[in-house]
């Protein structure tokens, strides 16, 4: 017992390193580095939506109203008061904090595919909200991120590296926090929660307090998420950032082709799914337009039908098939 | 008069509104599926009629059918080979099976019918009746009519045919129909086939006053969600109620609001009733 | 001589770094690439081929490819040795995220030496932060003022503005009312609320407020509009004498007939886009007829040179075909004048040289220049109207083929 902690922690700690260093490998300013960069990020996101839909199974399909919250405050604040995006990120945090709580509020009722179409909607009303309300977000034209010297403060590189180890960072950050919360008090409550909501109510649980704490945990971490992708990216518009398709479909995607409610399913799915849209684009997107979204959606069929818990339940298949027992 | 012209372009829109998500609201109500897919049956039904009509001269009205039968049989092969091997995975499992499914269909469409926006035209397309200071659309007018008709004829399978029956009782009660000797395996496969199938019909009744492209079903696809959500999942006359108050609502908020803001107005209701009748306005009655 | 033995080694030699690096993924590149060098250049062409522009952006790949095609058939680009243009076409998708992964993955694999793109406006300025990076000429013929109001260096805009446009499809409809002697005091706008509906509108607007005419309405509504109802309901009771539509195919097709059914006759004043392609007409059949939109370009300004278009692919020269084979013949002049791919090289040929004769002459202007921000100085937009199934141009007076009908 003593030991395997150990060699997991050693295990962990080796992989990091490799992380860390994997920048020096690629070249600073290519096309593989903007890759694995992004597969960070939505990894990180996915872990974010991991944390309410993987721990208590609320399918949210509307956490890109929380990346937009993220992305438009630190960059408006950014734009008007020139103010640090760390700052902004902050203030993006808190209003995306407030935005899940508010949510929370008339869906903490429902369960299963109504919770996950009134969050859908949610995510729909933000954005025609960011699209329609042009004086302060700037409109459907969208917005570009203004040219800074580059510096640390202001979270502006000129080459990808200091990118990649940010996202790294708020991937491990995000990490942690979900570890965290599946081992605490908090965590056991979601999962009384997502067994049976009524039990759990009976045994005292407050439903109502430990959803809503974990919804505003996940949209404030989500709204962060969010600025890095606006100082990554340097432009986007409304249905970029608010985009059903585009971020709440895909962070729930990574997660689940990964293997929902485990903290390395977010991070599998991520490097599965992102590499793979950009390698069916790179191979097929010249032939004959579509073939390489179709190839991507016959792939992502497969997995399913594979496996529906990711690729994580089907890594312990396997090792159950080997005879090494794994855990249940 | 202007709130009797809204309230009456409402219904026309809302009646062919209700069609087109019955079929969504019939696949939840006998196998638990919501599919993510279904506006792409839209579009498959959209183009299925405008072929008939480019090479055989068919009216869309006419081709409603036949766009009807062709996806029927899609739906069938599709619940067979997809659809069967998920009903007892995880729901987020099988929610995106049928995402997969909308990626796959709306390219495949995209590589067999080309990115353009395909139109008929039709000699009725551009007139309308007139009652006193009112307009009547006649494409409207006609695709209206050809929902209730196609709703009508849908109520009577499911009342008066066994196929209905059993159907009906799969979805109620699972073990009992089975019990009855009912073969789930293929009422589920009549239920997918018949709820896409309608959707298409839906499809091709519209195809007078839009455009089809391989992108189309985004269109419709939260619309569709809005409509049977605020009628009940699985109630296929929740679904009716949910179009014609979608309709009513898109078309009123317009007189109010700026036309811009018509979905924000629609989703807003759709939250509200939600927190309010978790289950639809007519959830539990079914 | 020189230049043109240096540059596809200094092409090999990055490449090699970038197989290194990059593994699997580059892969199926290398082997691609090794049969196409030799003697070519890449130029990166980055359209929305998939999803709900990719209409466009295949219209835009045909212009493109087709000049391509041209210039190699001519014997290539001769001050680099009759080096052959290869083009690498890469799908943008709808996803101005996908749009930059694109755009980085062509200059760092394929090493294009320019890339022209992407039809949307969201689309190349997600592009755009890309190529400024790295110094990469950016061609495009999207037409959002953002593109070149962000003093960018690398970026060249072959039309004008979003606003200008709007504002020319305003004066333009204007003109020709006063030349049939009607005086418009009362207008409508109606937009798609996406970039380009929303920059077109505010040039309609800026140019009714000049003319001191009433705006009696003035509507934004969402892309992909399944129901244009209410916003004729609207437009009938808001007695205006003209109405302008800002909108793609399907909203626009949906208008046309709903002012039909509902008896509006007013005219109605297309803001390019869906108005002015083959399917609005294939759309509308005889109702087509008469209608007016403004344009950035028209084919029938050099019928000589669009014709082999219509012959190749089987319908007129769309704009967007048309700006986007002029981006490629401006980029091939500017290689010849450069003798050189090099970026810096491009760059200054670029900003200090008009462009004349090939496809400039197709456009307004009969050339091209571009000023300090990248933007063609030389472009103004058109006003055409559906004569007979083809697109006439009518204004202003020193561009038009044929005069202008007005019915009111």
């Amino acid at each position: 017992m003593n030991r395997s902690t150990l060699l997991r922690g050693l295990g962990l700690a080796v992989l990091l390193a490799v992380a860390v260093a994997t920048p020096f490998l690629l070249d600073p300013r290519g096309y593989a580095i903007r890759v694995v960069c992004l597969a960070l990020l939505f990894a990180a996101m996915a872990q974010c939506w991991n944390i309410v839909a993987g721990l208590a199974n609320q399918v949210s399909l509307g956490h890109a109203a929380f990346f937009g919250i993220g992305a438009y405050t630190s960059t408006l604040l950014l734009i008007h008061f020139g103010l640090s995006p760390w700052l902004g990120m902050l203030v993006g945090a808190v209003l995306g904090g407030i935005a899940a709580f508010l949510i929370s509020l008339p869906t903490m009722r429902l369960k299963g595919h109504y919770f996950a179409l009134a969050t859908l909607a949610f995510g729909e009303v933000m954005r025609v909200i960011a699209n329609s309300w042009s004086g302060l977000t700037g409109g459907p034209v969208g917005i570009s991120v203004p040219f800074a010297p580059p510096s640390f403060a202001m979270m502006q590189f000129k080459e990808t590296r200091p990118y990649y180890w940010l996202m790294l960072a708020a991937l491990v950050v995000v990490t942690l926090v979900f570890v965290a919360i599946r081992r605490s008090k908090l965590g056991y409550r979601l999962r009384a929660i997502k067994e049976n909501a009524d039990a759990a109510e009976v045994i005292g649980v407050d439903t109502t307090r430990t959803k809503i704490t974990a919804a505003v945990i996940s949209g404030m971490l989500t709204a962060c998420l969010g600025t890095l992708y606006a100082q990554f990216q340097f432009f986007f518009d409304p249905d970029t950032v608010f985009g059903v398709a585009s971020i709440s479909v895909r962070m729930a995607m990574i997660a689940i082709v990964g293997g929902i409610g485990t903290a390395a399913g977010p991070i599998l799915g991520a490097f599965f799914v992102i590499p793979l849209e950009e390698f069916a684009n790179d191979l097929f997107s010249s032939r004959a337009a579509g073939l390489s979204q179709l190839v991507f959606g016959v792939l992502l069929i497969g997995v399913i039908l594979i496996e529906p818990r990711g690729f994580m339940a089907l890594g312990s298949r396997i090792r159950r098939l080997f005879g090494k027992g794994g855990r249940p | 008069m202007a709130v009797l012209q809204a309230i009456l372009d409402g219904l026309m829109i809302g009646g062919v509104y209700a069609v087109i998500s019955i079929g969504l609201t019939l696949v939840f109500g006998v196998m638990g599926i919501v599919n993510f897919a279904q506006a792409e049956f839209l579009m498959l039904g959209m183009f299925v009629a405008y072929y008939a009509w480019a090479w055989l001269g068919l009216d869309p009205l006419l081709a409603a059918p036949l766009a009807f039968g062709v996806v029927f049989l899609l739906g069938a092969a599709i619940q067979r080979v997809l659809i069967r091997r998920v009903l007892k995975a995880p729901e987020v499992a099988q929610i995106f099976l049928t995402v997969g499914m909308l990626i796959v269909l709306e390219n495949a469409a995209l590589l067999m019918f080309g990115s353009g926006f395909k139109s008929v035209s039709t000699p009725y397309q551009t007139s309308s009746l007139q009652l006193g200071p009112l307009f009547i659309s006649v494409p409207y007018l006609a695709a209206f009519a050809m929902s209730v008709a196609s709703g009508l004829a849908l109520f009577l399978f499911m009342r008066a045919s066994w196929f209905g029956r059993a159907m009906r009782a799969t979805a109620q009660d699972p073990m009992a129909a089975k019990l009855m000797g009912i073969d789930s395996d293929r009422m589920h496969m009549l239920a997918f086939a018949l709820g896409v199938g309608l959707t298409a019909f839906g499809g091709a009744v519209i195809l007078p006053y839009l455009t089809v492209s391989p992108t189309v079903g985004a269109q419709f696809v939260v619309l569709m969600f809005t409509v049977v959500v605020l009628g009940g999942l699985g109630s296929v006359a929740g679904a009716v109620v949910g179009g014609l108050a979608v309709g009513i609502i898109q078309s009123l908020s317009a007189l109010a609001f700026p036309i811009q803001l018509q979905n924000l107005v629609l989703f807003l209701v759709f939250i509200a009733v939600l927190a309010l009748r978790p289950k639809g306005l007519l959830g539990g009655a079914r | 001589m020189k230049p043109s033995d240096r540059a596809p080694r200094s092409l090999n030699r990055r490449q090699v770094l970038v197989a290194g690096a990059a593994g699997a993924i580059a892969a199926p590149y290398l082997i691609r690439d090794a049969v196409a060098q030799g003697k070519a250049v890449n130029v990166g062409v980055i359209m929305p081929l998939s999803g709900a522009n990719a209409q466009f952006g295949i219209n835009s790949r045909n212009g493109v490819e087709l000049v391509a095609d041209e210039i190699n058939a001519a014997g290539g680009i001769k001050a680099l040795g009759g080096a052959r243009i290869n083009l690498v076409v890469a799908d943008s998708t709808s996803n101005p995220t996908t749009a930059a992964n694109v755009a980085q993955r062509l200059l760092t694999q394929n090493d294009v030496v320019a890339i022209i793109g992407a039809f949307a406006s969201s689309l190349t300025i997600a592009i755009s932060e890309v190529t400024e990076r790295r110094g990469v000429p950016l061609f495009t013929m999207s037409f959002s003022d953002q593109i070149t109001s962000r003093g960018f260096e690398n970026i060249f805009q072959v039309v004008a503005k979003a606003s200008v446009l709007g504002k020319a499809q305003f004066d333009g409809t204007v003109a020709i009312a006063a030349t049939a002697g009607q005086k418009l005091e009362k207008v409508a706008i109606m937009y798609e609320d996406t970039a380009y509906g929303t920059s077109q509108a505010g040039g309609l607007r800026a140019g009714a407020k000049a003319a001191g005419v009433e705006v009696v309405m003035d509507d934004a509504y969402p892309l992909g509009i399944t129901d244009v109802t209410p916003l004729i309901n609207k437009l009938r009771s808001s007695g205006a004498q003209a109405v302008f539509p800002v909108s793609y195919l399907n909203d626009s097709l949906q208008i046309i007939r709903s002012m039909r059914q509902q008896k509006v006759t007013i005219p109605a004043i297309g803001g390019a886009a869906g108005y002015v392609i083959p399917d609005f007409e294939k759309g509308l059949g005889e109702y087509a007829e008469g209608v007016l939109s403004i344009s950035p370009a028209n084919y029938d300004l050099d019928p000589a040179l669009t014709d082999r278009f219509r012959k190749r692919y089987g319908y007129f020269m769309v704009h967007e075909a048309l700006e986007h084979a002029v981006c490629m013949d401006v980029l091939a002049q500017a290689m010849e004048k450069a003798k050189s791919t090099a970026p810096e090289a491009l760059r200054k040929v670029l900003h200090g040289t008009r462009f004349e004769g090939g496809w400039t002459k197709a456009m307004t202007g009969g050339a091209v220049q571009f000023d300090k921000t990248g933007l063609n100085t030389l472009s103004v937009p058109v006003m055409v109207q559906w004569r007979n199934k083809e697109l006439v141009t009518v204004w202003p007076s020193e561009y038009a083929k044929g005069k202008a009908v007005w019915t009111n």
